[in-house]
């Protein structure tokens, strides 16, 4: 027999009690673990986006409000050394939807000379770029939508645009891009949407957004300064940002949902923490004669200190643990990606968030545990035995 | 200096409540000698218990000293007491304070989680300890599925399992019936006889304080009476 052993069966004593402090455990330790890998998702998308230095132009005041397509030129003709400058791929929104299904894809008509080179992270091969440049149908997909519709790389399809003119278009994938930022994005090229407008009667070559592949991160921000400046006080007033800027306006437009979560976060460990706090106080004050027998036999004060901390931290453990393994047991289960929720459909189960939700969860036992391990340390053996006669 | 076991000199004990000081022993003098069975008894509130917790190291005295062998408890702290518990005394209580969660065995083993031995050996010393007391066939057994009596058997294999030179025993009769208590009583004669354990036991029952060797009657925290039992009530009580 060993302490342990003691411990363990000591969270016996009160199976229904232990169960539901160990419950309140095990249910915010698996919502933390979601919500933790999400925010290692995020920023590693963010850091991934950042590594591409990439800036986005568009109208001032919405990203609705198109600009004319003869602004890349005027934008090339701000570095005509290209010294800050790799390529400009104006994108316009096609809002396809595959025919008969509600959904509506995130799809972008891109200038199809410089997607390779702005988007390099989607690594096309060479075969692949010489398919997307002679095919006027190519179109590249992300592997979250792909599985979706269960397409592949020679697949002929169609969408229907969900805006007007309502174009109906037919596409061949040249590509399945694997970025997990791109998961559920779908590229094909501008002068095939130009082409098909210009058919159907609508000749309006605009674009929504010009993204600038840069040098250096200096040259970004002299790019933006240079920019913005450039188009100010213009019908065609600017607005530049950076990659993660521009994502995060997305974010921000539902509230401050990071800041929201800290908070929900705070107020749930700490309600945790006087539930812990509460059971390891009504187990002290039921075992404190047993207790004082233990310091009678020989139990030093602080080696009681340590039996009642370690209780209160292992009951937060088996919680911790109780809640963690069926979260990501879940999340590894769940097809995520079909969600098309953007980064989101890449979704996995980050191994830090584990680890912080198991660090979270022995830190408020240990903070459960102190008083009334503190209040077992000072306990007078003589005073507790008295209690008893 | 004294051959006795024990030794007590001008112990005074006082407890203070809301700044009250309530003297529970006033200049006391005791000689225990080894092998002894003493037997305290005395109204409630006389400082038999006080007295039995500064014989055991669970207290110090207020003034005045305490012996016990080599040991000069009031000048331990704390931490010296409990190390000098845990190798010297064995306690038992009335209410038997075992572990529910643990079985008669595992109960017994407990003290001996503080010394270094090997596992196989303390399995030894808690089956011999389990013998001595007669339940080596309620091992596996739960506190909830002994008796009362048999509970308190357990506890007083816990109490001898590491080999105490001293037993001191709070009311251990308390709370059992006349025939079991008798079945405790002659279990203690036994350690002190053929074990030659030293005991302090505190009772008010005179039926239970004839199994020891020596009576001590305290009140209002003196001793004003000290019997030695003849050596047939002794052996009747034994037997």
């Amino acid at each position: 027999m060993t302490i342990t052993y003691v411990l363990m069966q000591n969270l016996k004593r009160n199976p229904l009690r232990a169960a539901l402090t160990a419950t309140a455990f095990s249910l915010p330790m698996a919502v933390f673990v979601a919500a933790i890998s999400l925010v290692v998702l995020l920023a590693n998308v963010a850091a991934s986006a950042a590594k591409e230095l990439r800036l986005g132009v568009h109208q001032k005041t919405s990203l609705t409000n198109l600009l004319p397509e003869g602004m890349r030129r005027k934008i090339e003709a701000l570095d005509p050394q290209k010294e800050h400058l790799h390529a400009v791929c104006g994108m316009r929104w096609f809002g396809g939807r595959v025919p008969d299904t509600q959904n509506t894809l995130t799809s972008l008509a891109a200038d199809a000379d410089t997607f390779p080179i702005v988007y390099s992270d989607v690594q096309m091969t060479e075969e692949e770029t010489a398919r997307w440049l002679s095919e006027k149908t190519a179109c590249v997909v992300g592997f979250a939508t792909a599985e979706q519709y269960g397409w592949k790389p020679g697949d002929r399809l169609t969408l229907e645009s969900t805006v007007p003119p309502y174009l109906t278009l037919e596409f061949k994938i040249v590509k399945v891009m694997q970025n997990a930022e791109r998961s559920s994005v779908f590229y094909f090229r501008r002068d095939y949407l130009e082409d098909s407008l210009k058919a159907a009667g609508f000749d309006d070559p605009r674009c929504n957004i010009f993204w600038i592949k840069c040098k250096t991160a200096e040259g970004l921000r002299t790019l933006q300064q240079r920019i913005d400046a450039a188009f100010a006080n213009s019908p065609e007033e600017t607005k530049s940002e950076d990659e993660n800027a521009f994502a995060a306006n997305f974010t921000q437009a539902a509230g401050n949902l990071p800041g929201l979560m800290q908070a929900m976060a705070v107020v749930v460990v700490f309600i945790i923490a006087l539930v812990a706090g509460n059971t390891m106080m009504m187990s002290f004050r039921e075992r404190i004669r047993e207790l004082a027998v233990f310091k009678a036999i020989g139990f030093q004060s602080s080696r009681i200190f340590a039996i009642v901390l370690a209780e209160s931290t292992m009951l937060a453990l088996i919680g911790a643990l109780a809640g963690v393994i069926p979260a990501s047991l879940f999340l590894l289960l769940v097809p995520i990606r079909n969600l098309r929720m953007g980064p989101i459909s890449s979704f996995e189960v980050s191994p830090l968030a584990i680890v912080v939700s198991i660090a979270i969860a022995l830190l408020v036992g240990l903070v459960a545990g102190l008083w009334p391990a503190y209040q077992a340390h000072r306990l007078r053996t003589v005073d507790a035995l008295r209690k008893v006669a | 200096m004294s051959t006795a076991e024990i030794e007590l000199r001008n112990v005074r004990k006082v407890y203070y409540k809301e700044r009250l000081e309530i003297p529970v022993l006033e200049g006391l003098d005791l000689d225990v000698a080894t092998g002894d069975f003493v037997v305290l008894m005395g109204p409630s509130g006389s400082g038999k218990s006080t007295l039995l917790h500064l014989i055991g190291g669970l207290d110090t005295p207020t003034s005045g000293a305490v012996r016990v062998g080599d040991a000069n408890l009031e000048r331990m702290n704390e931490r010296q007491l409990t190390a000098w518990r845990s190798r010297n005394v064995g306690f038992i209580f009335q209410m038997y304070h075992l572990v529910p969660v643990l079985t008669a065995a595992q109960n017994v083993e407990l003290p001996l989680l503080l010394f270094r031995m090997s596992s196989a050996e303390r399995r030894q010393r808690v089956i011999t300890a389990l013998n001595v007391v007669g339940l080596a066939d309620r091992m596996d057994h739960r506190p909830n599925q002994l008796s009362g009596g048999q509970e308190q058997r357990v506890a007083i294999a816990r109490a001898i399992v590491t080999d105490p030179r001293l037993i001191l025993a709070d009311e251990p009769t308390g709370d059992l019936d006349a025939k079991t208590s008798e079945e405790i009583l002659g279990l203690l004669n036994v350690l002190n006889t053929e074990f030659e354990k030293t005991i302090i036991m505190v009772t008010h029952d005179p039926r239970a304080a004839a199994h020891g060797k020596r009576r001590l009657h305290l009140d209002k925290g003196a001793l004003y009476s000290d019997e030695r039992a003849t050596v047939r009530a002794v052996a009747a009580a034994s037997s």
